[in-house]
């Protein structure tokens, strides 16, 4: 992997954005959260404010995404299992139960949460390629529960809609801006928790789990547990991002379930970089903007990401942060970079 | 009930042929390869614009499409997959994967996205009282078995069968014997490729050809290549069969459930298999 094991606390280990903001120590989650918000809120003219919100909500997804996989190690291809728990028992409870959305959303972060739970305990137990098709698997499933099986409540390919909600207090979902607001407010707050949680011990063993699972075992880790718990923590995010698309656009369909979408948040991962939190933002910002305006331009879509992920792949494994961070450092950070992604 | 066991041994075999690729080269490179998927419908693709050019004679489209492919297999293999040998596995997954995307874009952009027929060649059935079979899905089951038996004695007589198995077991001390380890997996590559072909070519009656038929077939394939063990090929002729059956009895009751049953099956395996750690966490 390209992500060398050095707590980010620690001068130059930390790939910070720019030269501006440095080793300002707790203020500086505050600065980057501000200048979050600033970039999206200067995007909001720019492209449109679904269009915004829809991108804060993807990369929330990024963000769960990058727990896994890029802190983890464990690539899944079944993430958006999650994603789709959580719009559809959102959408489903809002629909046969009350339409208290802010009641919906917490049904639909604990399902997928009990379902990350369950799932957990089976794909921990595997690593490496069996991990990705394992979860794939899963995957499918829940497309075909959502498409077939319980047809009935979620009214299969049609999708199912849940503009019945009802506002509360003052959050009235059915306005645009308090999605805006409601979105970036929870983009925050799981990235401040991602950030106090990946420089936590616990942080640290999550990424040693990563670099050598049985050596973190021989030290008398339960690994099992971490890997597990790791899962559940980062599905669980995964079905509140759900929730929140599902909150934008007010509608949920087999679509979000759809296998091939984990590719949408593998490829962000990677193109901003893989194991930063920085890299997940920057990297579901640029893939949702090449997503949404480049078929203007381009019409074979897939073979440019293709050709995009090839190159990723083969020359460029830390992502756009990498490189910046890189470029910064001079090339003492570049000189080690033969030693990323060698054989785990 | 006997048509639901030849279906099943069908789609066993069917599955089998697509799944033996993909286990040798998991097995071998440790390689989890989707471009499999792209090998596999890009031959189908071939085989239909073929067979007219040799007069609809199925069994020589058949043959011409399977060679005419492992010049592609060659390509993947050699500027990506051996590019990425003992690397991580998440790059050989996303690489095989970005491969799998432009191949498809390639044969929307050649073929279209409109689903293109295929006949049955054989076209005669069996009158078994009351059910009838057809004697094309029955020589697909007989070709199974063949392979299957062909590829047995591949593997335990022949000097590159012998080495790819000693591989198999022990890369680092086939490589320390001095032998090119990498052109045996080479040869195994496109010996799994074109196999995936003549799959893919025998299921192309029974289903609609469209660009993006290879995805579903590989989640299956890697199923039975989980069920059976990765690497392992007597495993993964049983897995295919069994899970072909699971899939035609599953499909007897309840149709759209027929492929999940499959993906349930393997999730029941894997809590009671004890799984290997493949390859990841510093080996």
């Amino acid at each position: 992997m390209s992500v060398s094991i050095e707590i980010p606390d620690k001068p130059g280990g930390a790939p910070a954005l720019g030269g501006v903001i440095q080793s300002m120590g707790r203020d500086r989650t505050l600065l980057e959260m501000a200048i979050m918000t600033a970039v999206f809120l200067a995007l909001w003219p720019v492209i449109g404010q679904h269009r915004v919100t829809d991108f804060m909500v993807f990369c929330i997804l990024v963000l769960s995404f990058d727990l896994l996989y890029g802190y983890m190690g464990r690539l899944s291809f079944g993430h958006v299992l999650y994603y789709g728990t959580g719009g559809y028992m959102f959408s489903v409870f809002i629909n046969y139960a009350t339409p208290n959305p802010l009641l919906g959303m917490v049904v639909g972060i604990v399902a997928a949460m009990v379902v990350a739970m369950a799932v957990g305990l089976i794909v921990s137990r595997a690593d490496g390629a069996p991990f990705s098709l394992t979860n794939l698997a899963f995957n499918q499933i829940g497309v075909f529960c959502a498409l077939s099986a319980f047809a009935e409540w979620t009214k299969g390919d049609n999708g199912l809609p849940s503009t019945k909600m009802q506002p509360v207090w003052f959050l009235d979902f059915l306005q645009k801006p308090v999605n805006f607001w409601f979105s970036l407010f929870w983009l925050l707050l799981v990235f401040y928790f991602l950030k106090r949680l990946t420089r936590s011990p616990y942080g640290l063993l999550v990424r040693s789990i990563k670099e050598d699972e049985s050596r973190v075992r021989f030290l008398g880790y339960n690994t099992f547990f971490y890997k597990w718990l790791t899962y559940v923590i980062s599905c669980t995010l995964a079905g509140l991002a759900g929730v929140l698309i599902t909150l934008n656009y007010t509608f949920v369909s087999p679509h979000a379930m759809d296998p091939n979408s984990n590719l949408d948040i593998i490829f962000a991962s990677l193109l901003g970089g893989a194991g930063n939190l920085y890299g997940a933002i920057v990297g579901g910002i640029l893939y949702q903007l090449i997503k949404n305006f480049l078929p203007m331009w381009v019409s074979d879509w897939e073979a440019f990401l293709g050709i995009v992920l090839l190159i990723l792949v083969f020359n460029f494994r830390k992502g756009v942060t990498g490189f910046v961070v890189d470029r910064l450092a001079g090339r003492n950070a570049a000189s080690m970079q033969p030693r990323g992604g060698e054989a785990r | 009930m006997i048509q639901t066991l030849v279906q099943g041994l069908t789609i066993g075999g069917i599955l089998y042929f697509v799944s033996v690729g993909l286990s040798l080269t998991f097995g071998t490179m440790k390689i989890v390869n989707f471009a499999h998927a792209a090998v596999y419908c890009l031959g189908i693709y071939l085989f239909i614009t073929i067979m007219p050019l040799v007069g609809g004679m199925h069994p020589l489209a058949l043959v011409i499409a399977m060679a005419a492919i492992v010049p592609f297999a060659y390509v993947v293999e050699r500027y990506v997959i051996r590019r990425l040998y003992g690397e991580s596995v998440d790059y050989t997954i996303i690489a095989t994967y970005a491969v799998l995307l432009i191949s498809t874009n390639v044969i929307k952009r050649v073929w279209g996205v409109q689903p293109q027929p295929v006949a049955d060649p054989i076209g005669k059935f069996l009158d078994m009282g009351d059910a009838t079979i057809s004697v094309y899905r029955l020589s697909i089951v007989a070709l199974a078995f063949l392979v299957f038996i062909g590829l047995s004695l591949f593997f335990s007589r022949s000097v590159v069968g012998k080495i790819v198995v000693a591989a198999l077991d022990d890369n680092e001390g086939v490589r320390r014997l001095g032998l090119d380890v990498n052109r045996y997996f080479s040869i195994v590559f496109m010996l799994g490729s074109a196999l995936a072909v003549l799959g893919g070519i025998l299921y192309a009656p029974m289903t609609a050809v469209q660009p993006y038929m290879g995805f579903t077939i590989l989640l299956l394939g890697f199923a039975v290549v989980i069920v059976g063990g990765m690497g392992n090929l007597n495993g993964t002729f049983f897995a295919a069969i069994g899970l072909g059956l699971v899939m035609a009895i599953t499909g007897r009751f309840w149709s759209q459930a027929a492929e999940t049953m499959v993906f349930i099956v393997m999730g029941i395996v894997l809590i009671f298999k004890p799984l290997e750690t493949y390859g990841t966490s510093g080996k």
